[in-house]
Parts: C-alpha cells; structure tokens; sequence
C-alpha cells in the first residue's frame, strides 16, 4: 500500500499541468484577499474582516481543488496510462484507496497553505495601512478546520466523478454545475414547494455553507453539515471505486 | 510460462476472443499471429486483467495475473507504448511504475542505460519520437527483470532499423530464458522474429506450431519445368488429371513433387532444361489459412 501511495504521489508531482493547477487554486483566493485587505476603505475594517475575506474565497478555493481530483485520475485515462496503472497494481481498490490518501493530503495541506498564506500577508497589509489587530474573528478557527477539511472532501469528490465519466472536461463540468446550477435550481422549487428550511438538504450547498464565519439559520451546525456533505462524497466515491472495479480499464 | 485457456471475451454482441487456448514457453519468441481485428489486443488485455474475461483463464507459471503481489517482477507487459503521460519526463515515467512495485529509481537509470535513452531521460514523453518511445516501453517492461514478455505489434510504424532493434532486443530477453509473447498482424514480420507461432482469426485459435512447420503445411508449392517439349509433356500430365498452369517457355505443376514430373519426362523422353520447386510466400500462406476470417470481416466492414 506503501508502494502504491508514493507511486501516486509521484505520478501527481511529475506532471506540469497539475502543478500549474495546484498553483493556480493557491493563487486565486490569495489574490482575492489580498487585493481586498489593500483596498478595503479602512473605516469598513473590522475584526472579523480579514477572516471574512479568507473564509469567503473558501467556495472558490475549493472548487479549484476538486479539479485538480478531477485530474489525477482523467489524465489516467487521456493519456492511456490507467492501464500501466492497473497493470502494476492489479488490485484495483489499492490503486483507488492510494489516490484517495493521496487527495486527502492535498486537499488538506493546499487548503490550510491558502489560510496561512492569506492570513499572515493580510496582516502584514493592515498593519502597514496602520489598521491594529486581531484581523480574525473569535469563531474563525473552527472555520478554518471546517475549510481544510472541505477542502479535502471536494478533492475526493472530484476524483470520484473524474473515475465515473474518466474524461476531464465533463468531470469538470459536472464538479462544477453541481453546487451552482442543480443544486441552485433544486433548491429554489423546493423551497417554493415546503417552508421548512430544505436547502440544508442540498449536500454541496451545505458543504459550503459549514465554511461560514457565522451559518446561517436552520443548518446542521457547522460539523453536521461537513458530517452531510462527507456522507454525500463518501456515496460517490462508493460508486466510483465498484466503477473501477468492474469495467474494462 | 504462460498458459491461456478457453479465454473468452465479448463486448455487448462482438465476440473478440471465442475460446482460445494456447500456451507460451520459455526461451523462445512466441509470435502472436492474426488480421486487424482478430482479437490479438483483447486476449493481451485480458491475460494481464485489464479487460474482463467471460470465461477461460490465463496463468503465468500457474498463477493468474491478478493474483501476482508485484507483477511487474514477473511479466512486463507493453500493449501501447503510447500509454505515457506526454507531460512526464521519461525518467519520471519510469519511476512511477518502479515505486509501484517496490522497485528502487537505481534500477530505473539501469534500464533507461539498457534501452539507450539516457540522454533524454529528464525529456518529457510528449517531445519522443515513436521509436523512442517504444524504447521506453520496452525500459518498462524490463523494470522488474521479468521472466514473461508481452508485447502487442511492437514492430508497428517503426522504421527498419527501429524494427531491428526490436528484433534482436526480443531474440535477446528469449535466450535469457524469458517467455516472449508478440504479436503481429504481418507472417514476414513474425518469421523473422518469433520461432513458435499462435496463429488465431477471428477470435478463435487457427493454429499452434513452429514458423517452420507453418510454412510447410500451409505455402503452397508448385513445380516448375522448362523444356523444348513442353507440350508433351504437359499432354501426359493433363492426361493424368494433373493441374497445369503453361506460359509460352514454362509450365507450373501444381500439387505435385518434383520427382513426379521427373520421371514422367523420362518415360516419355522428354528433355528438361529446368526441373525446379517453387514455394508460394509466406503472406499468402497466412491470407490463405485466415480467408474465412478476413472474409467475414470484410462482409461486417461492408454492413456498415
Ligand atoms: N473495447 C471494445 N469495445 C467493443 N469492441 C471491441 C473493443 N475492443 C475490441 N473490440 C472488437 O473486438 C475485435 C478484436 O479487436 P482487437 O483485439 O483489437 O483485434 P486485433 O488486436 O487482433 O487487431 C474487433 O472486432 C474489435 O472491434
Ligand atoms: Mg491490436
């Protein structure tokens, strides 16, 4: 399994293209912050607003993420490479639990870089335009956790449609129409048909929404809804790895 | 060694592979023989569990391939040597495969030194030409310092001296005692390289036997014979219900020894200038034992 794990991690190191993408999901919600701390009004500066800023590209920042999931598996199959692949590691689950570690860690480690980064020049920025701190708010930090860990969750999503349709611009799509267009419009007839609050119900919405500073009414809480959207990625990954499985390669 | 048996595989109502058996021994090259579309790629890919079988098995030393912990330490397997990342330094290629076998990046220089390509180890794939990376995909199957050899039609688009190479690097792994599968759509190609051959069409197995064995049942052999009687003596022949073929200095014999002709002459006192046996080429031999299939591919092609 060892093995297996540093094969993967080696695959996902050796192609430019994913370390232009990884750079890329850094870069953007970096420059989103930053940008807005250096030309904020700083009478409009509060406590909470650097970390606002950061928690507030977290949507962006994760999406960003889940491509480069996407890609550690379609690029597999564009460039024939899934059957070197399944010829080394004929267990097939070993070969999707290696990448699944491998993401996790990603995800992870991209997302808190994004937080530290963003957080430490943001506070570089203020104090130099003479705004004292702190520039986070007191209920950040497990905002924060919950971002880090959405960050791993929607690589693995992203992996996990990448393996079903094994063709990048159509996992892409579908990773990224899901949150804003489907669950968008299920969500509006829903809420036309009920009045209880049933866009908590909408998985990838809620996922998102665990990453507010402040969440909004009639959630699951922050960790339930992280708990939610986990069990939704957790489904797809189930899916995508008996997928693996049982087609031809 | 390498035993596939009653290996079937369809796709929806396609059958590609239609109960096919046959073995693969040590030592020698095994040449893979069938036209486009046979089934040769997909019994490959079923053999090393990429595809799917429906039924049958494939055993390398009696294990099958998805029962091997480290498969590359026993059969190295190169179906496409397109199968590489274009972003990937060759060196990085190499690497991957060999981390995922438990190999050490030493053992990657090694082969890279062995297929020639040190000097571009540290190109991406993508700038190769396809003779490189065919070397490539031979550094790869020759990672793990395997005792079985597959290659699907490494000879394809190659250059006369890419396909040389080729050639001698194949009867090289078979001396060592490796067991070589290749295969090849072309019967010139296979008898220079291979020295058994598995001939199949149409998905089901035509025949086993040596290069040599299947040239002599199959190549059709004619006599030919000059003389300034030929018209009597192909009378006599033609009498004796014999096919004849007659151009204006020659006649062709079909079906017939030599030593026939020959004594037919004498006995009719007809002198010979030329008594000679013609053997048909080895690409007629294998259209003629796969016309059925080739027949029926064309009809398919023609439904279209
Ligand atoms: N993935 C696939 N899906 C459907 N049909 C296939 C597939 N792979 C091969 N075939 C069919 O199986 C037959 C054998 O193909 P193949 O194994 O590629 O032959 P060869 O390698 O001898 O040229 C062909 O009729 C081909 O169209
Ligand atoms: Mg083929």
């Amino acid at each position: 399994m060892i093995a297996t794990i540093r094969s993967e991690w080696i695959k996902l190191r050796s192609v430019r293209s994913n370390v232009t993408t990884t750079i890329v999901a850094v870069v953007i919600p970096l420059a989103i912050t930053l940008l807005s701390v250096t030309f904020m009004r700083t009478s409009g500066i509060g406590e909470n607003t650097l970390s606002d800023f950061v928690l507030g590209t977290g949507s962006i920042a994760v999406l960003l993420i889940g491509v480069i999931g996407v890609l550690c598996i379609t690029q597999e199959y564009s460039q024939g490479t899934i059957r070197l692949t399944l010829a080394a590691t004929p267990k097939r689950t070993r070969v999707y639990l290696a990448k699944f570690v491998v993401m996790a860690l990603v995800g992870a480690l991209v997302t808190g870089f994004i937080i530290l980064a963003s957080t430490t020049v943001g506070s570089i920025i203020l104090e130099s335009r003479d705004v004292s701190g702190p520039h986070t708010g007191p209920d950040s930090g497990s905002a924060f956790v919950a971002m880090i860990l959405m960050g791993s969750l929607v690589a693995l999503l992203g992996m996990a449609i990448g393996t079903l349709t094994r063709n990048p611009p159509s996992a892409i799509t579908t990773l990224v129409l899901w949150p804003l267009l489907v669950e968008g419009i299920v969500g509006a007839l829903l809420s036309l048909a009920f009045e209880d609050n049933v866009t908590r119900w909408m998985p990838f919405q809620t996922g998102l929404n665990s990453m507010f500073a402040e969440l909004p009414e009639g959630g699951f809480g922050r960790w339930g809804s992280l708990g939610y959207f986990a069990a939704w990625v957790l489904l797809v990954t189930v899916i995508a790895e008996r997928g693996l499985k049982r087609r031809d390669a | 060694m390498i035993t596939v048996d009653g290996l079937t595989k369809r796709y929806g109502s396609t059958v590609a592979v239609d109960n096919l058996s046959f073995s693969v021994e040590p030592g020698v090259v095994t040449g893979f023989l069938g036209p486009n579309g046979s089934g040769k790629s997909t019994t490959m890919r079923c053999m090393i569990g990429l595809d799917r079988m429906q039924a049958g098995r494939a055993l390398f030393d009696g294990k099958p391939y998805s029962s091997l912990r480290n498969p590359l330490h026993e059969v190295g397997a190169l179906l496409d040597a397109g199968n590489a990342h274009s972003g990937r330094t060759a060196r990085n290629h190499l690497r991957w495969m060999a981390a995922s076998n438990g190999l050490p990046a030493k053992r990657v220089d090694e082969v890279l030194d062995i297929v020639g390509l040190q000097q571009v180890a540290k190109k991406r794939v993508g700038q190769f030409s396809l003779g490189m990376k065919q070397r490539l995909g031979i550094a790869s199957v020759l990672l793990g310092d395997p005792r079985v050899v597959i290659l699907d039609e490494p000879a394809n688009g190659l250059d006369p001296e890419g396909i040389r190479w080729i050639r001698e690097m194949l009867k090289h792994l078979a001396s060592q005692g490796r067991a070589v599968l290749v295969s090849s759509h072309l019967l010139s190609e296979m008898a220079l390289i291979a020295d058994e051959l598995v001939v199949i069409g149409k998905g089901r197995l035509i025949e086993q036997c040596t290069v040599d064995q299947f040239i002599s049942r199959h190549a059709r052999k004619w006599v030919v014979v000059r003389s300034p009687q030929l018209g009597t003596l192909v009378d006599v022949a033609r009498a004796k219900g014999m096919q004849v073929a007659t151009n204006e200095t020659t006649a062709e014999f079909h079906g017939v020894e030599s030593e026939i002709i020959g004594e037919l002459a004498a006995a009719n006192g007809v002198v010979l200038h030329e008594l000679s046996t013609q053997t048909g080429s080895l690409e007629d031999a294998f259209l003629e034992v796969t016309a059925t299939s080739v027949e029926y591919h064309g009809q398919s092609e023609a439904a279209k």
